[in-house]
């Protein structure tokens, strides 16, 4: 039994990782743009996509797979930020909240059927990146997890590295405080939210390339991340992404050792969809500010 | 106003008269046309009037709907009362969401929304001993004769009700409240608004309209899914919103209507209709934001010589 939680437990941080990834693209977008990304979801998927076909397609091996299927989805949501999203800058624009609330909620409709209709409903699954099981003592863990967690643990890292020592990740930092001072002291506002967007769903891009292997791609995969990755956010404080990344290795652990711990096992996996659910409707009830939240960060 | 009169008539003529020209199948498009309107413009007094935003509106369809069909299969109620208790459920399930969420504004609100709804769905499929999970849930039908001739009239009936009541609320000082509290909470407050008690009673009142709806579907339909509470139902009935327009109810009817005969007479293109919708909704709201019926209305108004257009 206990070999079995250690399983459940190391599972639980890889896929924190990948929680991770997901939440501090959803974080920087949330932190610039001030709105929520409800599409955010379906870049993941196309994410995982993008890795599938440059892998079998055109044969790259897995660590420039990853790579190119973030520089995919970054231009993807170039494109998505540039067409659709424009009116949030815009003065004459009336209610911005709910125009992105809707505008991504919409984009998120379009894309999931989109990819059923592009990539067939049934789960496709892209070879693994690397085959075997690494044994220790009694933790079994497939080398595919090893990968896609070291993968984001470089990645999270590089992320952390861009926003606090770059002068672009400086710029974006202060546009997040304030979009007119930012404008006075020369930053192009504009080009830091386009930025801020791609930079998210590079994140989620690549926490989809990653994640394929494990689990089975499907157009729909996009949905229960998406919440979840809400729930991290809002749990680690709207706007901080290195509250994003603690949440999302919490929930991650949390919500396998609810799978392991839970008495019935079937009905386990199907509440475990519920669990980051049941913690976001609490943290929004209890702390709206989350664990590391910043007051300028507050949604407007 | 006046002028309005003679379209009011024509409109219910042809209304009442569609199911005696249709056929069965266009007929089935109809009820269901009627079942989306009621909880579009149900959606459109919480969100286009109140400024709730909810995207967990469908979730209450799905818990009338149950509530209505498990009161009926497993307390032996007749439909009827079923239907009214369901909607009561819905009533103070839609109050106890409005009243935990009255800190939460704009996407909060969407967020908490969206998680209640799908963690409804996670239960009704997962306690599959009670709802009949994804399998489904029979549903006992309110009548049992060949034509739906009837259905349709109980939902033509369940509509005009439901508008009317809904038309009453908003063009009456309550719809003021609401529009107050949309467009800036403190300041509806510091003019004597009661937004507590205006968030609480707009969310019961859309609830138990969509619950209404729900438990017309199951007693209608006979079966239920799930998936009457799923993410893509809900985006269905935002499309609809947003392409009628989704500050105005008859506006909100009508998208509901368009897009529902559309889903039909698309059906050969499969998938391809969630993605017009989808696109449909992006570009009605980059382009149209106040609907494209809303537009295309008021383009017919401007091309017609004045003696003739409807005010």
């Amino acid at each position: 039994m206990t070999s079995y939680l250690l399983v459940q437990a190391v599972n639980g941080l890889v896929i924190g990782i990948i929680y991770a990834l997901i939440a501090s693209g959803l974080t920087v977008i949330f932190s610039i743009l001030k709105i929520v990304n409800f599409a955010h979801g379906e870049i993941y998927m196309l994410g995982g996509y993008f890795g599938y076909f440059v892998i079998t397609l055109l044969a790259i091996p897995p660590l420039p797979a990853v790579l190119v299927a973030m520089a995919l989805a970054f231009a993807v949501s170039v494109l998505l930020e540039r067409s659709l999203l424009s009116p949030l800058f815009d003065p004459r624009t009336e209610r911005k909240g709910d125009y992105g609330i809707l505008v991504t909620f919409g984009i998120s409709i379009l894309l999931r059927n989109l990819a059923i209709i592009v990539f067939g409903p049934f789960p496709l699954r892209p070879p693994s990146f690397w085959p075997g099981t690494l044994v220790v003592g009694e933790l079994i863990l497939s080398w595919d997890r090893v990968f896609a967690a070291a993968t984001g643990i470089v990645i999270l890292i590089a992320l952390l590295m861009f926003l606090a020592r770059s002068a672009w990740g400086q710029a974006l930092n202060a546009v997040s405080q304030s979009r007119e001072s930012a404008a006075i002291v020369g930053i192009n506002d504009r080009l830091a939210y386009t930025l801020a967007f791609a930079l998210g769903g590079a994140l989620a891009g690549g926490a989809g390339a990653l994640v394929g292997p494990i689990y089975a791609l499907s157009p729909s995969m996009g949905l229960v991340p998406d919440t979840q990755a809400f729930a991290i956010v809002v749990l680690g404080g709207m706007g901080s992404v290195g509250g994003a990344i603690i949440a999302a290795l919490l929930l991650g652990v949390s919500e396998s050792m609810f799978v392991a711990l839970f008495p019935d096992p079937t009905r386990g996996l199907s509440y475990a969809q519920a669990f980051s659910l049941v913690v976001l409707m609490a943290v929004l009830l209890i702390r709206p500010t989350g664990l590391y939240g910043r007051a300028h960060a507050a949604m407007e | 106003m006046r002028a309005v009169i003679p379209v009011w008539i024509g409109v219910g003529v042809a209304a009442l008269a569609y199911p005696f020209l249709a056929d069965p199948y266009w007929l089935t498009v109809g009820i269901l046309a009627i079942f989306y309107a009621i909880v579009t413009a149900s959606w459109t007094l919480l969100v286009g009037y109140a400024g709730q935003f909810s995207f967990g509106h469908v979730a209450f369809v799905a818990l009338g709907a149950y509530a209505s069909a498990l009161l009926v299969k497993d307390g032996g109620w007749p439909i009827p009362l079923a239907a009214l208790a369901a909607v009561a459920v819905c009533l103070v399930v839609g109050a106890g969401i409005g009243g935990i969420c009255l800190r939460m504004r704009g996407p909060y609100l969407a967020i908490f929304t969206l998680a209640f709804s799908e963690v409804l769905r996670i239960v009704i499929t997962t306690e599959n001993e009670v709802t009949g999970g994804s399998g489904g849930l029979q549903a006992a039908t309110l009548f049992h004769g060949r034509s739906d001739i009837p259905y349709y009239l109980v939902a033509l009936g369940l509509l005009v009700f439901s508008l009317a009541a809904m038309g009453l609320m908003v063009r009456s000082r309550w719809g003021l409240f609401f529009r107050a509290i949309r467009e800036n909470e403190q300041a509806a407050a510091a003019s004597g608004v009661r937004v507590v008690r205006f968030r609480v009673l707009v969310f019961a009142i859309a609830s138990s309209f969509a619950g209404l709806a729900g438990a017309f579907y199951a007693h209608y339909i006979g079966m239920l899914t799930p998936d009457i509470g799923s993410v893509d139902q809900m985006g269905l009935v935002v499309a609809m919103a947003v392409i009628g327009g989704s500050e105005s109810l008859p506006a909100a009817v009508l998208g509901a209507i368009a897009v529902e005969v559309l889903v039909e007479a698309l059906r050969a293109y499969g998938q391809w209709r969630l993605v017009l919708f989808g696109a449909l909704l992006l570009l009605t709201m980059r382009f149209a934001r106040n609907g494209l019926l809303t537009l295309g209305w008021e383009q017919l108004r401007r091309a017609l010589p004045r003696r003739v257009a409807v005010r």
